[in-house]
């Protein structure tokens, strides 16, 4: 039936969402071996490119109550900043691209 | 902010926070979605770069999934 097809087209989405997260995992460990003059082995980056795909269903439903708690739908820089709260460089390096961006926004 | 190269696409970060989302109505506005890279891409480098560091600490230059899995609880912490 449709809810089954719903189903399939959902998985064949999350394949295609992990295989972009891996291949961006693999580019940025690739940039950090090189800095750091080390060798990651293919299950290194698959693991860590798992660990990131997990990490955004966490981070999509905090941002969804933080966005429903300030009473929007739309998530704004406002809740991503909210999201890197518990690491202070973190949430430096956040608040600095928004302001970027907020800038580039008004020209 | 222009997207980087060996960064994640606008497009891939909204269908993977979408993918999640509980309610039908929520959206992600541009400059989430751009802030939103940014941060996937520095949880990315800060797992390989603390597993590298790890490897470095017990004298190897490969680094293999048990570095991974002992940086990963402080990693989690942190974001």
């Amino acid at each position: 039936g449709s809810e089954a097809a719903g189903g399939e087209q959902r998985e064949l989405l999350i394949q295609r969402l992990r295989a972009a997260v891996h291949y961006t995992t693999g580019c940025l460990c690739q940039d950090v071996a090189e800095d750091k003059g080390v060798l990651f082995s293919k299950q290194t980056v698959a693991a860590i490119s798992e660990i990131t795909f997990r990490q955004c269903e966490n981070f999509a439903r905090d941002l969804e109550m933080f966005a429903r708690h300030a009473k929007r739908s739309t998530i704004t820089s406002e809740d991503v900043k909210l999201l890197a709260r518990r690491s202070n460089s973190l949430l430096k390096y956040i608040t600095q691209k928004s302001d970027e961006l907020a800038s580039s926004n008004m020209e | 902010m222009e997207e980087r190269e060996g960064g994640f696409r606008k497009e891939t970060v909204e269908r993977l926070l979408r993918l999640h989302f509980r309610d039908g109505r929520t959206r992600v506005n541009g400059d989430a979605l751009l802030l939103m890279a940014e941060l996937l891409k520095v949880f990315v480098r800060e797992a390989a770069a603390r597993a590298a560091r790890q490897a470095q600490a017990e004298d190897l230059e490969k680094v293999d999934i048990e570095h991974v899995e002992k940086v990963l609880p402080q990693l989690l912490l942190d974001f």
